[in-house]
Order: C-alpha cells, then sequence, then structure tokens
C-alpha cells in the first residue's frame, strides 16, 4: 500500500513561471500562500452554491471578500452539501446551470460533481500554492481536517496510545465514538478502502465490544475529558477548541501512522463556468489571509504552503495521512452496510 | 364553515411555519419547509373577521361537547371530534405559523379534554382544560392580530415555502429555539416521534454547527446543553412525561441558549478581521 509522506516541498519554480506578475511576485514573497493584495480584483456576477460549513466563519469570509471587491456581485444559495451536489447534478441534467462554483465542506459530494464531468479544469498554475498531496485537476481543497485519537490525561499518558488505527479493535482501552456522525463514517470509508472490508467489519466489532456511543464527536471529546472513556475518534479541531475554552481540560491528541486513523479530509471549492472570475475567487480562499484565518479562528488546517497549522496542532509535515483520493470518500454505501453488519448502525 | 381538510392536510405533511416570538426585535419567519404553505397566512388582515368567526364557533363546538359529557358521561362523546374541530379551521395555520408556544399550548388542552373525557374523570377537570382551552384560543387571536398589524406595516417577512438557513451565530440560536418551542407544540400533539426526530434534527443540524464557537467560551454550558438535547429532552419525550414538564426543559434550555446567544455575540465583536 503507498503511503504519502509530507515533506516540505520547495519546487515553486515551474509554477511562477505560468502565475500573473501581480501574482508571482506576491507568491515569491510568501513561499506559497499569496496575499489579496496581490490577486485581481473581482468584477462580475458569480453564484456561489455552499454546503453548510464552520458556523458563521465562512460567511464572514464571503462578506470580507465582498467588501474587497465592491463590483462582484455574489449570489449565494445555502443549504447541506450533499443536496447541492444533488442539485447541481439535477440542474446539469435539466439543461441549466445556476452555479459558478461549488464549496463544498466534504469531498464526496465534490467527487460526484466531478465524476459527473461538471467541474472545469483548473488553470495549470493552480494547484502549485497547494501542499504536495492535496493537488487535483479539477477542484481545489481549501481546508483540512485530521482524525485524531483525543484521550484522557490523567488515565493514558501518549505512549500507551497505539499508533496503528487497526490495534485498537484489541485494546483493553475504553474508546469513545459517534458512529452516526458523518466525519467518523468517512474515516470507516477511508479505512474500508485502505484496509478492506473483511478487516474493517472485524474492527468495527472489535472496538465496539469496549466503545460507547455519543451524538457527536464534540460529545466523544467531551466525555474522554470528564473521563467516562480512555479515548476517542475525533477531527482534531474539537479537542482544540475545548482546550481553547478549557485551557486545563484533561485531554490531549495523540495520532495514528499511515492509516486511516490520521486521515486528513478537505473541504473544497470547484468552478462550475468558464472563464477568470471563478478561479479568480477561488483563489482569495487560497490567500494567504483567508487561510490564516480560518487556521486561528475555525482551527482548520490550511492547505496553502506557507500558512501555519493552528495552534496546539502539529505541522502537517509532520504527520503521516494515508495516500487516498479524497473523492473515494464519497462510496459511503458499503460503509453503511459494514456498520449494519456490525450493529452498531 | 369553510372546508380546511385538504390543505391542512397538505399543510401538515411538512414541518410548516416556525413561530414568531411576538416582539418586533423577533419578529421573522423563518420557515422550515419543504412544501406549499396557503397563502393566506401572508394575508392575515383580510381573514381577521373569518378568525374571529372561528373562535367563537371553537368555543361553542368545545362547550356544547363537554357540557354533553356532564349531562351524559363518554359514552354520549365522540372525543376524535375534539381534533377535528381544531382542525377544519384556518385559525389553525394562522396561529402555527404565528406562535407557537400557544398553539403548543390549545393541542395541550385539547388533549387534557379528550384524555380527561376518555378516562371518565371528573366533569369539573375536563371543564377546567376546556375553560383554558377557550382562553388560550382568545389569546391566540390577540396574537394573530397583533401579527396582522405588523404584517400589515411591513415590519415582519412573508412565510417563505423554502428553506433559509440562519448563517450567523446568534441567528442560528434563535432558530434553535423556535424549533424547540415547535417540538413543545407537536408533543402536545402527540406526535411524539415527530418530536422526537426534531430535537435531533436540531441538534444535529443547527446546534452541532455552533457548539466548536460555544464550547471556546463556555465548556460547562455546552455540557450542559449536550445533555439536553441528547438525554434529558429526548427521554422525557420518549417517557411520556407531561407537556407542562417538556415545556419546562425546553424553556431551560432557552435561558442556556440565550446566555450562549450573549456570548458569541460578545465573541464575534472581539473576532479579528478577515482581511
Amino acid at each position: 500500500m503507498q503511503r504519502r509522506t509530507f515533506l516540505q516541498s520547495f519546487a515553486v519554480a515551474g509554477a511562477l513561471a505560468a502565475l500573473p506578475m501581480s501574482i508571482r511576485s506576491g507568491f515569491a514573497a510568501t513561499a506559497g500562500a499569496i496575499s489579496v493584495k496581490d490577486l485581481p480584483a473581482l468584477e462580475g456576477d458569480l453564484t456561489l452554491y455552499l454546503g453548510r460549513g464552520e458556523g458563521g466563519l465562512y460567511e464572514k469570509v464571503l462578506d470580507a471578500i465582498r467588501q474587497r471587491n465592491p463590483k462582484l456581485n455574489l449570489q449565494i444559495r445555502r443549504g447541506a452539501t450533499a443536496a447541492l451536489a444533488n442539485t447541481i447534478v439535477a440542474e446539469s441534467q435539466a439543461g441549466v446551470r445556476r452555479a459558478d462554483l461549488f464549496w463544498a465542506v466534504d469531498t464526496g459530494s465534490i467527487g460526484m460533481i466531478t465524476d459527473a464531468g461538471l467541474a472545469r479544469p483548473l488553470p495549470k498554475d493552480f494547484n502549485e500554492q497547494l501542499k504536495p498531496g492535496f493537488r487535483y485537476p479539477r477542484w481545489s481543497p481549501v481546508t483540512g481536517r485530521i482524525r485524531t485519537l483525543p484521550y484522557n490525561t490523567e488515565r493514558l499518558t501518549a505512549d500507551k496510545v497505539p499508533d496503528d488505527i487497526m490495534a485498537l479493535a484489541d485494546s483493553d482501552l475504553s474508546i469513545g465514538w459517534a458512529p452516526a456522525y458523518a466525519s467518523f463514517q468517512s474515516f470507516l470509508t477511508a479505512m474500508r478502502i485502505l484496509e478492506g472490508e473483511k478487516a474493517t467489519l472485524s474492527w468495527i466489532k472489535g472496538v465496539s465490544k469496549h466503545a460507547k456511543s455519543y451524538a457527536g464527536e464534540l460529545g466523544v471529546v467531551m466525555a474522554v475529558e470528564r473521563g467516562e472513556v480512555d479515548l476517542g475518534f475525533a477531527n482534531h479541531y474539537y479537542t482544540l477548541r475545548l482546550k481553547a475554552g478549557k485551557p486545563d481540560a484533561k485531554v490531549d491528541l495523540a495520532y495514528t501512522k499511515s492509516d486511516a486513523g490520521c486521515l486528513v479530509n478537505a473541504s473544497g471549492i470547484l468552478a462550475l463556468s468558464d472563464g477568470d472570475l471563478p478561479f479568480n475567487f477561488m483563489r482569495y480562499l487560497l490567500s494567504a489571509e483567508v487561510q490564516a484565518y480560518l487556521s486561528s479562528e475555525a482551527y482548520e488546517i490550511p492547505l496553502v504552503k506557507g500558512v501555519k497549522s493552528p495552534t496546539g496542532l502539529p505541522e502537517l509535515s509532520t504527520l503521516t495521512p494515508p495516500d487516498l483520493d479524497l473523492r473515494k470518500l464519497a462510496d459511503l454505501r458499503p460503509t453503511l452496510n459494514l456498520m449494519r453488519e456490525a450493529g452498531v448502525l | 364553515m369553510s372546508s380546511y381538510t385538504a390543505s391542512k392536510s397538505l399543510y401538515k405533511s411538512v414541518f410548516g411555519a416556525i413561530a414568531l416570538g411576538l416582539s418586533v426585535t423577533s419578529l421573522s419567519f423563518n420557515v422550515q419547509a419543504n412544501g406549499q404553505i396557503t397563502d393566506q397566512v401572508n394575508h392575515l388582515k383580510d381573514h381577521l373577521s373569518e378568525y374571529s368567526e372561528e373562535v367563537s364557533w371553537l368555543e361553542e363546538k368545545y362547550d356544547g361537547l363537554v357540557t354533553r359529557y356532564e349531562a351524559k358521561g363518554t359514552e354520549a362523546v365522540d372525543t376524535q371530534e375534539l381534533i377535528n374541530y381544531w382542525e377544519e379551521v384556518n385559525f389553525h395555520s394562522a396561529i402555527e405559523t404565528q406562535y407557537i408556544p400557544l398553539y403548543a399550548t390549545i393541542w395541550q388542552h385539547i388533549y387534557g379534554i379528550k384524555t380527561g373525557i376518555e378516562n371518565g374523570d371528573d366533569a369539573k377537570k375536563v371543564r377546567q382544560h376546556q375553560r383554558e382551552l377557550t382562553q388560550t384560543f382568545w389569546q391566540a387571536l390577540g396574537a394573530v392580530k397583533l401579527a396582522a398589524h405588523y404584517q400589515d406595516k411591513g415590519v415582519i417577512d412573508k412565510i417563505k415555502t423554502t428553506d433559509k438557513a440562519p448563517t450567523s451565530a446568534p441567528e442560528i440560536i434563535t432558530d434553535i429555539e423556535k424549533r424547540l418551542d415547535k417540538v413543545v407544540a407537536k408533543y402536545a400533539e402527540q406526535l411524539t416521534e415527530v418530536a422526537t426526530t426534531m430535537v435531533h434534527d436540531t441538534y444535529m443540524e443547527r446546534f452541532e454547527g455552533i457548539e466548536g464557537a460555544l464550547i471556546e467560551q463556555d465548556a460547562s454550558l455546552v455540557e450542559a446543553l449536550e445533555k439536553d438535547f441528547n438525554v434529558t429532552l429526548p427521554q422525557a419525550i420518549e417517557n411520556g412525561k407531561s407537556v407542562d414538564e417538556v415545556r419546562s426543559i425546553v424553556d431551560t434550555m432557552k435561558k442556556k441558549l440565550d446566555n450562549a446567544q450573549s456570548l458569541l455575540e460578545k465573541a464575534e465583536q472581539n473576532r479579528k478581521d478577515v482581511f
């Protein structure tokens, strides 16, 4: 199985040649992330389909882009990400296109659009600002989230937490999980793709013997902190946010190595119409300012080179997420079947 | 009396409109609907006399039914009529879309009468529910008149048939509170499964989106609300607690949510700019 190791890459020379002069200068100055000061002004009409995301922070970003670009007429349609993806496909089948852009909180919905052949190919230079492993021809990741093992620091030490996700099935640790939660199901889908159905079914059955279920993954993290369970499965930002509000919280993060336990999933954006405007809008989301804002305020992982990870999280280059085309996470049905077979749904 | 059945059955097939708190500052309709709502609710003033007639008719009908029970007992009464009367009138959708707490109370007393009669309770107890039901009908008519006034002034938005998701954290909390009022209404209507689903959906589709920001402000508040959403409220519904008990849990949750709203508004003011 191929694994991906995140190494710092400095191969930007080729990208620089393909960029407009104004963008080139910003790119060079920040070694990856481009400042909005170096981006072209946005002018014209754009319709964005926005999947439900991180509270009001995405809205703040969009408002800021609007304010900076008074000649941009940005219309936004909001809804559940999967529902919007279905709408885009249905509109296409009906011969209409209302959206110029689709910003999705999960890559499964992105896969649905790219598989339908509706996403426009990105300009050649576009991907170079993204971190290696997050470059795709027809869509751009915006920010990431990593699967983690939050553990109770009074009951465990980091060295007692297995760095192999599959080993947890046979451990004697008490575990908190949220089987109905979309992020957990994406994580299991990654495991199914990487390890196979048999191993995943066995893992689910094994963990379920010593797991306690919660409605959501913040609930998992809080249960870990209270000491109800030794550790849990959750996206990274719940623990960071809990620790921001409660610095003495008895919880810390551990990471597995090169398996689904440290999957990095991403929100993403793609263009559905031709022309520079949709892509230039996307460049704003990848700008140094927006990436830093989403890192510091939403604890999301910047996927553009040169922007720091949120406080409390190791740099992505030190972690070893699995090598996986994130669009494959859209194939959820076999995962749900396994979960039902194991009796956890 | 105009027949309400056809439009009502269509209307009740969707969750309908979220309630309007009748204070000017919170006058907004945010409809969680995916079906058609009769446009009558957007022209309340044109229908006030009809609503008044309906309330008088309802008062007469419920009074008559309870009087029959007092005189002749359970056998003389078809308790299904208690439901039919209320579902027959256009006033039903007016109050359901304008002020959900009173809508919930109406159902509570209708079922109070129904259960009392079916159990052969003392007629005084049944009569007490009927009196309170009548009072609530008139209160509700007052609320609809007030809403008609604001609607006429253009202060409140039209009820929409498409989902307009709240975008900011304070908006989301306002929406959560309205949904919780709706939970009480559906529970009072004895639609237990619908009420339970609404609690779950409110948690997953709304609260889950703000709790990350809230936990940075007050972790214990999030912990308390997590328990309310996932344990206290659903268990109260599943265990058949009284409507008043469920309403009390919701009222307590709304106080916590008010606190959350203040915290998030303050946090929002202190948040740094994007550019």
